[in-house]
């Protein structure tokens, strides 16, 4: 082999290594170890929550997206730590509301409508209700709209009027789409709620009241 | 004796191949690569002279955020014939952005002909310092230019400061750049030479020459009579303004200039200065472009001013995303947002936004790691990102902005002073 033959094929096992390296690198971006991005007292407090969680049956995917989301926003060490513990806690709640046959994701969604101020007493009403039907998309859909300004107790009296009457996924999730279309246009986002729901086809035979907790407000039907 | 040929062959092509995954995830990380072609008819008007013809300026520029190398060059027909009137080469390095400030190294050359007897070929080189903070951006620089085959006789000093700042969908920018140079005035020709410095620095009580007039017929290419000729210094200061807006199938840019400077160095038709553009987007890759308006002359460069007009189409192509301007972006900027099943646990998230030059996503699918979206357009932006069914969190940011809950999706507060939305994907 001449020398030049050798330098290209060192240059090309260089490069080749490089290459590598690099594509590992950036055809993976999920760290090996994504907690290191904390400082080293955030992330022991961040774990010490994680341990309770698997100690409690509680999924630890939403504690540990919660520290990552909080250092990619640059929060500091103290408040991703107090938003950690929120969650753990409002998973928590959660399942006792939901019960322990919530999945994953009901729980997840649960937690986030808890943090906006919907009671367990209104999860449990839901979960009460809900037999074989996943109540992810109306509590996603129950939390946005109390971001969004509807009154905590219109829009959980009326979540649960639809999910009584039957509405499914697809029901919540346009309602949804027309409530934040009515609020960007300037109406007013628990009039624009009420309005929306009105508009929601019956599915079905109501489903049985709950047989204890808050009764539901009730809305006009058309 | 033949040389074995294989391994080197074989181990390039097996280099090759493993580069080029990575060549193409770190240009979906950092760079862009955008081309363009314009053609239509252009009309230029410069002193006596008006030109008419059929133009094509293509252009390729290619940036990551360490360096930028663009080239173009427009070709005009004219009697049957292609003649080539401008071409030119560019590049930038940028070092990292420290604290918001950026140092940039630029350098270029290009040539331009505005007829068979004015032509004018320069090179460039500079540096500046470029401060950028979400809408707005400072910069102070300076360079030097050498013109070859023109008025100046020496290197042109330049010197310049620009701020620019971004509302909404609409961008200022204002500059201020000073040139100063020597070149050889005749004043009994009533024309500037070019060549030897041996002609001598021209008397202070000397009588003052006319305005150089740059008209082809007035600019000598051989030195005047060495008793009429001097070499004269000169500085003009140019004060430019731009506004560019763009709303959803519109762009529209505003720019106008005012010169400053020693009325031998600056002709009546250059102290004032002002041209518009307007590009309708047909689609994504096609506009039609209209633009017109004038320009000043280059002392430097022995380039009269002109007016021109110009009507055409534009195809534009960014085949990779383009790269990063740290500029806030209002949400109300995203006219869709959509996320579609793409394959098992795959979703295609296609967004539009217009104007904006990146736009990132990050949430729990990426451990919050944040990704940039494809350009596959002018507003339409792509990716491909893993993600099972579920409920997932995810932000969207643009320009490098705050991040936000994409539009079009459910949201909540996310505990961190901002909103995340949720999706959930369904089976």
């Amino acid at each position: 082999m001449t020398g030049i033959s050798r330098l290209g094929l060192a240059a090309a096992s260089v490069l080749t290594l490089a290459a590598v390296a690099g594509a590992q690198d950036s055809s993976r971006p999920r760290d090996t170890d994504p907690l290191s991005r904390l400082d080293q007292q955030s992330r022991y407090a961040v774990e010490m929550l994680l341990d309770s969680a698997r100690l409690a049956g509680l999924p630890t995917n939403p504690l540990e997206s919660k520290a990552l989301e909080g250092v990619s926003k640059r929060a500091s060490g103290r408040l991703i730590v107090m938003r950690v513990r929120e969650t753990y806690r409002t998973l928590k709640e959660a399942r006792t509301a939901l019960g322990s046959t919530a999945t994953q994701d009901e729980l997840a969604a649960g937690a986030g409508a808890l943090r906006v101020g919907i009671t367990q007493a209104e999860l449990s009403q839901l979960a009460r209700t809900r037999k074989d039907k996943q109540l992810t998309v109306p509590l996603v859909v129950l939390s946005d709209l109390v971001t969004r300004g509807v009154p905590r107790d219109t829009a959980s009296s009326t979540i649960f009027q639809l999910w009584q009457r039957g509405a499914a996924d697809d029901d919540f999730l346009g309602l949804w789409r027309g409530v934040e279309r009515d609020i960007v246009s300037g109406t007013d986002p628990g009039v624009a709620l009420l309005n929306r729901a009105r508009e929601v086809p019956s599915r079905g035979p109501p489903a049985a009241a709950p047989a204890s907790g808050r009764p539901p407000e009730t809305s006009e039907r058309p | 004796m033949n040389r074995p040929k294989l391994p080197a062959t074989a181990a390039f092509a097996v280099t090759l191949a493993l580069l080029l995954p990575e060549q193409r995830a770190e240009a979906q990380n950092a760079s862009e690569l955008e081309t363009r072609l314009e053609a239509g008819g252009a009309l230029v008007s410069h002193a006596a002279t008006a030109l008419g013809a059929l133009a094509v300026a293509p252009s390729i520029r290619y940036a990551t955020r360490r360096f930028a190398v663009k080239a173009s060059g427009s070709a005009w027909r004219l009697d049957d014939s292609w003649s080539l009137r401008d071409a030119g080469g560019a590049v930038e390095v940028y070092s990292p952005l420290v604290y918001g400030l950026r140092a940039e190294m630029l350098a270029s050359a290009n040539r331009t002909a505005f007829d068979a007897a004015l032509q004018s070929d320069q090179v460039d080189a500079g540096g500046r310092i470029h401060y950028m903070h979400q809408r707005l951006g400072v910069w102070l620089g300076s360079g030097v230019s050498r013109p070859l085959r023109v008025a100046a006789v020496s290197n042109v000093n330049i010197s310049s400061g620009g701020v620019w700042s971004r509302f909404g969908a609409t961008t200022v920018k204002g500059t201020v750049t000073s040139f100063f140079f020597t070149k050889v005035v005749d004043t009994l020709n009533n024309g500037t030479t070019n060549g030897a410095t041996s002609v001598p620095v021209c008397a202070a009580d000397r009588p003052a020459a006319v305005p150089v007039d740059f008209s082809a017929s007035n600019v000598s290419h051989s030195l005047g009579s060495a008793s009429s000729a001097c070499r004269r210094e000169s500085r003009v200061t140019d004060f430019e303004g731009s506004v560019h807006w763009q709303h959803r199938l519109v762009e529209v840019t505003v720019a106008g200039g005012q010169r400053f400077g020693d009325r031998l160095d600056v002709t009546a038709d250059s102290r004032q200065w002002a041209s518009a553009r307007t590009a309708i987007w047909l689609t994504n890759q096609l506009a039609a472009v209209a633009a017109g308006g004038s320009e000043p002359a280059q002392p430097t460069r022995g380039l009269p001013a002109r007016k021109y007009g110009a009507l055409g189409l534009m195809l534009a192509y960014w085949p990779i995303p383009r790269g990063t301007v740290p500029v806030a972006t209002p949400a109300s900027l995203v006219k869709s947002f959509e996320l579609r099943p793409a394959g098992i646990a795959l979703q295609r998230i296609t967004a539009r936004i217009g104007g904006v030059e990146t736009v990132e996503i990050m949430g729990d699918f990426t451990d919050w790691a944040p990704i940039p979206l494809v350009r596959r357009g002018r507003d339409l932006w792509e990716l491909l990102v893993p993600m099972s069914t579920g409920v997932h969190q995810i932000n969207m940011r643009i320009d490098g902005g705050d991040w936000i809950a994409p539009p079009g999706v459910p949201a909540i507060r996310d505990g961190f002073n901002g909103e995340v939305g949720v999706l959930v994907i369904r089976p």
